[in-house]
């Protein structure tokens, strides 16, 4: 056991680097250079070569790629991204609250989604093929089909158009307080849950079948254990298994959605910083983010192979063995 | 599992004949947009924010006067060829990939998977916006980082379909045959992988479809003019107080579509005896 967690603490750094590289790579073979980007069409009718050449060094662009490779990748992991291109700011501080914002709202998604999907996925698990199964599946399989910016916009124009409840675009800034933001995350939240509670719901489902058909839950029930028993004590803690195997995808959709309710909604989080970023074609800024995100990401895998391992005795004998 | 059956499960799901209905509609208007629709999608050619029902302008115009029946019929365009190529392009590199890696095993196989986590662990519409930050704007960008980002999935669901596949006796006696690496892939493997790489064809072109369109609204995907709902949601939101409906008029095609799609490849997995929620990792 001890060999296996070892074993997947050692191909998360490994993946950690690998997606680190390929950051970094994906911005190397990009047509020019940061320089190509920063500056404009006009600058460089009036600069001459040498101009150019002495800002490619001031930038550090002129060194050879692993050593600035280096430089980022033990800054990124150590909590420093660099500055931005435009206006030399310092990345981190850039994008700090945004992320703060995200967090709490990805946070409230996910507290809502979580068990929310888990207690509707096991119902219609455990009622697969009864008319409420039936009525359920056809919902949520609508609820993930229809765009987070549609569900969104949707509801501006229920809440803040036709009923004016709410106001449609939020006027609060990106360093506001907490309770400023939970305020006006409602609708943005709700936005997200919708499609990811649907979603969720199907991978449980999914994954309490197959529980309830595996060889261990017929053995439980064969040696007269009560329904309730093997429900509750068997089958529910095996079928979280496949949605912790979800976990990154889950990650990399709870990120999309919030990058577009954030676009809706005028929400001062990550996902508009990113938008900005790729609009002022900040590369710096977009693989600061996209590192970070992939960490986390990482991280939160690794989390979810240990909860896998003390779960599941098969994985835990396999992966040791 | 013979073509027939398969068929007739499909037939006798009315969830599923609704789900082809849907996307058969889609598809034809889409087909037919160009001579179809009443005007020029992309020109002006009366007074802007015409309400629905305006004589000559079906569901009115948008707010610099393009006719919004003609944008709406041809907007499902773009992202549908989009998401056609981006899809096919990379199952069919996800399926070369994952059953060679699967037949092949050792640290070819190692080497690939590595690759698929790395891939895996950076969320896609990150990875877009990486790509369309260096590269600009194009519908060739978007072909190729739509395409690439569905690949790890792909991959990861096709290979270990394909596990399974390569102990069997046929495979082993191919191979005892004398059979080339080439022709057991040819003619051994990928024909028995051919059902579940075509539900991953079709649960991916969905997603596909709703990632192109997002990425429209947020101004990372198709650019202006081209008719795109995606574009057109965007562009209409700016006017959300005075005309709702040109938010939600493209706002329920684009549904209606993912709606059938999905409808549609659930039922051909369940068909195949698959489950189309697990097929989605």
């Amino acid at each position: 056991m001890l060999m296996a967690l070892v074993r997947r603490l050692t191909l998360s750094f490994l993946i950690l680097f690998m997606v680190a590289v390929f950051v970094f790579v994906a911005t190397e073979v990009l047509p020019g250079d940061a320089i190509d980007v920063y500056l404009s069409a006009d600058d460089l009718a009036v600069m001459s070569d040498a101009d150019i050449e002495e800002m490619r060094q001031r930038f550090g662009l002129d060194r050879p790629a692993w050593v600035r490779f280096w430089e980022w990748f033990s800054g990124a992991i150590f909590g420093d991204l660099g500055k931005t291109l435009i206006d030399g700011n310092d990345i981190v501080d850039l994008i700090w609250h945004p992320l703060l914002n995200s967090v709490i709202l990805g946070a409230i998604i996910t507290a809502f989604t979580l068990p929310t999907a888990f207690i509707i996925g096991s119902i219609t698990g455990y009622k697969r093929g009864s008319r409420t199964d039936g009525a359920v599946s056809t919902l949520t399989l609508v609820g993930y089909s229809i765009p987070d910016f549609v569900i969104g916009n949707v509801l501006i124009i229920l809440f803040a158009v036709w009923l004016a409840f709410f106001p449609a675009v939020i006027l609060v800034f990106s360093n506001a307080s907490t309770s400023e933001l939970l305020a006006v995350s409602l609708l943005p939240a709700l936005t997200v849950i919708i499609g990811h509670v649907a979603h969720q719901s199907r991978l449980l489902r999914a994954g309490f079948i197959e529980t309830m058909n595996s060889e261990f839950v017929e053995r439980a029930r064969l040696s007269g254990l009560p329904e309730k028993w093997v429900v509750f004590r068997h089958a529910l803690p095996a079928s979280i298994i496949p949605m912790l195997n979800s976990l990154a995808l889950y990650i990399s959709g709870l990120l999309a959605g919030l990058v577009v309710v954030e676009r809706v909604f005028g929400y001062p989080g990550l996902g508009r910083e990113l938008i900005e970023a790729v609009a002022r074609r900040e590369v710096n800024v977009v693989q600061g983010i996209t590192f970070w995100s992939a960490s986390f990401i990482i991280f939160m895998n690794l989390l979810a192979d240990f909860a896998i391992i003390a779960l599941d005795p098969r994985v835990r004998s396999a992966k040791s063995a | 599992m013979s073509e027939a059956t398969t068929w007739n499960r499909i037939q006798s799901s009315p969830g599923t004949m609704v789900g082809i209905a849907i996307v058969l509609l889609h598809a034809t208007v889409a087909f037919l947009a160009p001579w179809i629709a009443p005007y020029e999608a992309t020109s002006i050619v009366g007074f802007p924010m015409l309400p629905i029902g305006t004589p000559d302008f079906l569901l009115g115009t948008d707010n610099i006067g393009r006719d919004y029946l003609s944008r709406l019929m041809m907007g499902g365009r773009t992202s549908m060829f989009v998401a056609l190529v981006a899809i096919s392009g990379s199952m069919a590199g996800a399926s070369f990939l994952a059953i060679s890696a699967a037949y092949l095993g050792g640290h070819y196989d190692d080497f690939v998977m590595r690759i698929v986590d790395t891939m895996l662990a950076i969320p896609g519409i990150l990875f877009v916006a990486l790509i369309v930050t260096g590269f600009g704007r194009s519908e060739a960008v978007l072909i190729f980082a739509i395409g690439f980002s569905y690949m790890p999935g792909a991959i990861r669901v096709i290979r270990s379909h394909a596990l399974t596949i390569v102990p069997l006796g046929y495979v082993q006696a191919a191979r005892l045959r004398g059979m080339s690496v080439f022709r057991i892939f040819l003619r051994e493997l990928l024909p028995n992988c051919i059902e579940i790489i075509t539900v991953e064809f079709a649960l991916r072109m969905s997603s596909s479809i709703l990632a192109v369109s997002a990425l429209s609204f947020l101004g990372l995907g198709i650019s202006p003019p081209t008719p795109d709902w995606g574009l057109m949601i965007a562009e209409a939101v700016k006017t959300i107080y005075a005309a709702p409906m040109l938010v939600l008029l493209p706002s329920l095609l684009i549904s209606t579509l993912v709606v059938g799609l999905n409808l549609a490849s659930d039922g051909l997995a369940n068909a195949m005896g698959l489950d189309a929620a697990r097929g989605l990792n």
